[in-house]
């Protein structure tokens, strides 16, 4: 059943040419010019079942309530584990749905926390994020030690961020000590004439011991090596997935009267890969 | 430079008289489809594109636009539109508006919005800015309404809601703008341009609002699909509302041998008994909100008028003849909905107005002398199933005093689908103090409730021969003869009263109270009752009491009750014989009152109707 996937990473670029590469103009022309990898699955959920089905429970688990601090975020929503916030959609997909009821927000959080963690490799998801002032969606990675050494010694790596009034703009983050919040390491990438909530695309990290890059549509726009983060390189043991849609928060701001709601991230998939020789 | 044309003929007066002018266009229009129209996108970078023209609209400043070569947008730019919105009272016109046009199509079906730069000398609002007007059909015309521009340069987005529809577009772009209380300003506009932009999505569009609404119907019955809305989401991800037209909306019927819907979303019940969905798409997006019509067959037409014509003024009804009317639907602008969709059935011709808010019939030349009228009738069908009771406001307009006057019937939700008949006495609209000169009746679903209705015979008249007023009586009531010692006096000259009595209450009613002399003997008169209270001076206990006297007449009067009330209220009436010959006298044992406490009597009350005349109420026993 194990399936090796190869990546020539040579060849992406070419396809992907109406992206303009804000932040990295300035890299040497071969940035994207990576080793060629052997790419092995490991872990996975295609979010395949009968529409209104929670996540598969042997994958994931809900992170549930609101949290200390709106999660230390300010966030206004409370999460819940009913199917109406989050629940597969029948056709492959998982779908985190944000909903207002007046002043009030639901929505849900789901991790792999104590079922799946993993050091080094390749994480990705296939995703629609929601859209509007105030949405936060988010696909990313949280030290399995965070129980034992708390935030943000145990490290945080967030492959996907988008701020709902930017739907054209995403941003890839890793936190640790020295380097967390408001203060983290950070880029994004920013679709032209594009929005991420309107067609699925690619998030991914490849990560070893030496670096992380971040993808987007396997278009290489950030690489983080030990020596970028104003601290300790806390990237050195397994890490769980996290995916939610937050409301509010500090890296977002309020939602407003116009912002649409319900608000929905459609997540295809959630693939992890193990690079081999 | 300047290669555009001003059109300042009357030819713009009215866009009414132009889809007149340009109606018959349409057919070359259909043939012209077939050649293929210039894709330019641009209307206006460095100034005008090939082939566009100028025209500003009937009553706007004629020259409130033009090309500024001074203020742009950047520095690659050479020259911008400036617009210069007059102030209040300017001769040269009310406001700033135009249409940006080219004598032959573009085909703009490969964009998806409509892109400009703008600014303003304050921060202001833009009443109606887009795309569609071709000072003919305007039959793709799309807007922003209340445009918010600010002092710096910004780029703004108008979506196109199906680019597929505009293969051959005329009006590439259209703006009108009035003053800011009573303030004119200027704002520029730059970078006109049609663009296909990622940035945007998430069309939504809605008939009625979004609501799925459940009408009754006959065959034979009109209505319409209005509440059309859109919206599309910015790159900001904020939902823009636009103003799009009917013809972007594919109707379509789920039975058209029950109803059928045309493209500009008229309806027609065409079969029944039996049911059809009218919904409607824009390009491959459904619309929210649907309109089923329940047809019962056969129309119910509406109750025949029971009026003789002597006694009517009427304003729409068959059965009578109707004075000049100058509109059934005024379409007050700018916050009326209403839409008017009037139909005949066997030739019974009925008033039917939809999309419902409030809306007025006018009849100013002439006015309307109806000081010789009693009562307004009305008779109204609520098609639609009601969520909750409504209330069904009905404004009467005195032109010459400049008056008017207010009256709400409460229609309770299990009154829809049936002809209700209203007839509402004239003295129920307060505020209508002359109504010599009447010229609009007007509707407003106070309850917001409402969404359509049927009117049929509206008219005023009078209910004929009022109870005619009663002569007075020749005599005073007959002096009573109870000793004084077994007596407890409410009003009469023969005892002493209780003290402190109030003979004039107001209870909210319409009665007339006076006291006369009838031969120097003091006598309550109540002059058109319908109810009248007597507040005691204070509390009595009339437990030793057997009965209660009372001395009435009356010649006109149908119904009387007298009321004992203790409190709690509890009340207790008691039925008068009525009308009267002379004076009649009654002693009504006050066992007749229970439950009402008679160790604690605070008022009592007379009701019914017609001016009486009473005398000598008092408790006795034997």
């Amino acid at each position: 059943m194990k399936t090796t996937y190869k990546f020539n990473k040579s060849h992406i670029a070419y396809f992907i040419m109406p992206v303009l590469l804000v932040f990295f103009g300035c890299e040497r022309d071969d940035f994207q010019k990576l080793d060629e990898r052997n790419w092995q699955l490991v872990w996975s959920d295609e979010f395949e079942g009968e529409a209104g089905e929670l996540p598969d429970p042997s994958k994931w688990t809900f992170d549930l309530g609101t949290g200390e601090d709106g999660w230390g975020n300010q966030e206004l929503q409370r999460y819940t584990n009913n199917p109406e916030n989050v629940s597969l959609d029948g056709e492959g997909n998982l779908v985190i749905t944000a909903i207002r009821d007046g002043n009030s927000f639901t929505s849900a959080r789901i991790k792999t926390q104590g079922l799946f963690a993993q050091q080094y490799g390749r994480f990705e998801a296939r995703l629609k994020t929601p859209f509007g002032p105030g949405l936060w969606p988010a696909f990313w990675l949280l030290g399995d030690n965070v129980d034992t050494v708390g935030w943000p010694q145990c490290g945080e790596i967030d492959i996907m961020e988008l701020r709902g009034q930017q739907p054209h703009i995403i941003h890839g983050s890793v936190h640790g000590p020295g380097y967390s919040g408001g203060n983290p390491v950070s880029g994004s990438y920013t679709l032209i004439n594009g929005r991420f909530d309107m067609d699925y695309h690619v998030f991914a990290i490849e990560w070893d011991e030496d670096r992380i890059d971040f993808f987007v549509n396997d278009f290489l726009y950030q690489r983080i090596e030990p020596e970028d983060v104003p601290g300790e390189w806390v990237f050195d043991h397994p890490f769980f997935i996290i995916l939610n849609v937050a409301v509010g928060g500090s890296f977002v701001g309020f939602p407003i009267d116009q912002t649409p709601f319900p608000q929905r991230m459609i997540v295809d998939y959630v693939r992890v890969y193990t690079a081999v020789d | 430079m300047k290669a555009y044309t001003f059109f300042r003929s009357s030819l713009l007066i009215a866009a009414g008289m132009l889809i007149i002018l340009f109606a018959g266009c349409e057919r070359d229009l259909a043939d012209l489809e077939k050649a293929s129209f210039p894709t330019n996108p641009e209307v206006f970078i460095n100034g005008f594109s090939p082939g566009l023209n100028y025209a500003a609209f009937g009553g706007s400043v004629p020259t409130a636009f033009s090309v500024d070569n001074q203020v742009t947008y950047s520095d690659q730019s050479t020259a911008s539109m400036r617009f210069e919105v007059p102030d209040a009272g300017d001769p040269a016109g009310s406001f700033a508006g135009g249409v940006f046009f080219t004598e032959s199509g573009r085909n703009l079906s490969g964009y998806n919005a409509l892109t400009f730069w703008a600014k303003a000398t304050q921060s202001t609002t833009i009443g109606e800015i887009g795309f569609g007007n071709d000072l003919g059909e305007n039959k793709y015309v799309v807007s922003i309404q209340g445009l918010n521009v600010t002092t710096g340069w910004r780029k703004y987005i108008i979506p196109i809601p199906d680019p597929a529809k505009l293969t051959a577009e005329r009006g590439l772009f259209w703006y009108a703008a009035g003053n800011i209380d009573g303030k004119g300003f200027t704002f520029w506009i730059d970078e006109v341009k049609y663009e296909k932009l990622g940035t945007i999505g998430h069309p939504k569009f809605a008939i009625l609002n979004g609501e799925n609404q459940v009408e009754t119907s006959f065959i034979g019955v009109s209505t319409g699909v209005g509440g059309l809305m859109s919206t599309f989401n910015m790159p900001t991800g904020i939902n823009q509302a636009i103003s799009i037209a009917p013809a972007y909306f594919q109707f379509a019927s789920s039975d058209p041998s029950i109803a059928v819907v045309d493209e500009a979303g008229n309806v027609n019940v065409t079969g029944g008994p039996g049911t059809a969905e009218i919904t409607a798409r824009v390009g491959e997006v459904d619309a929210d909100g649907s309109l089923t019509i329940q047809s019962l067959g056969e129309f119910e037409h509406a109750p025949t008028p029971i009026h003789d014509p002597e006694n009517v003024i009427s304003i729409f009804s068959d059965h009578y003849e109707n004075v000049p009317v100058d509109y059934y639907n005024g379409y007050w602008e700018p916050w009326q909905t209403t839409q008017s969709a009037d139909f005949t059935v066997d030739g019974d011709n009925v008033l039917h107005y939809f999309d419902f808010n409030f809306v007025g019939i006018q009849f100013a030349s002439p006015t309307v002398n109806a000081t010789g009228m009693t009562h307004l009738h009305v008779d109204i069908f609520l098609p639609n199933q009601l969520n909750a009771n409504a209330q069904f406001q009905i404004e009467l307009v005195d032109f010459g005093a400049d008056v008017s006057g207010v009256n709400t019937t409460n229609i309770s939700a299990d009154q829809s689908q049936q002809w209700i008949s209203l007839d509402i006495p004239l003295d129920d609209f307060p505020g209508l103090t002359s109504r010599a000169a009447l010229a609009q009746i007007i509707f407003v679903d106070a309850g917001g409730n409402i969404p359509s209705f049927f009117a049929d015979n509206i008219y005023f008249y009078n209910e004929g021969a009022p109870p005619p007023p009663g002569d007075e009586p020749s005599s005073p009531a007959p002096t009573p003869t109870h000793p004084a010692n077994n007596v407890l006096a409410v009003f009469s000259d023969a005892y002493e009263m209780i003290p402190g009595t109030d003979f004039f209450p107001d209870w909210g009613q319409q009665t007339v109270v006076s006291i006369i002399q009838i031969d120097g003997v003091n006598t309550l008169k109540y002059s058109g009752l319908n109810y009248q209270g007597i507040q005691l001076g204070s509390n009595q206990n009339v437990t030793d009491m057997e009965y209660l006297h009372v001395d009435f007449w009356t010649a006109n009067s149908t119904e009387l009750n007298i009321f004992m009330i203790s409190p709690g209220p509890v009340e207790t009436s008691f039925s008068l014989t009525v009308p009267t010959t002379g004076w009649s006298s009654i002693d009504i044992p006050l066992s007749s009152f229970a439950p009402v406490d008679l160790g604690d009597v605070i008022q009592l009350m007379f009701t019914g109707n017609g001016d009486i005349f009473i005398d000598n109420i008092y408790f006795h026993k034997n």
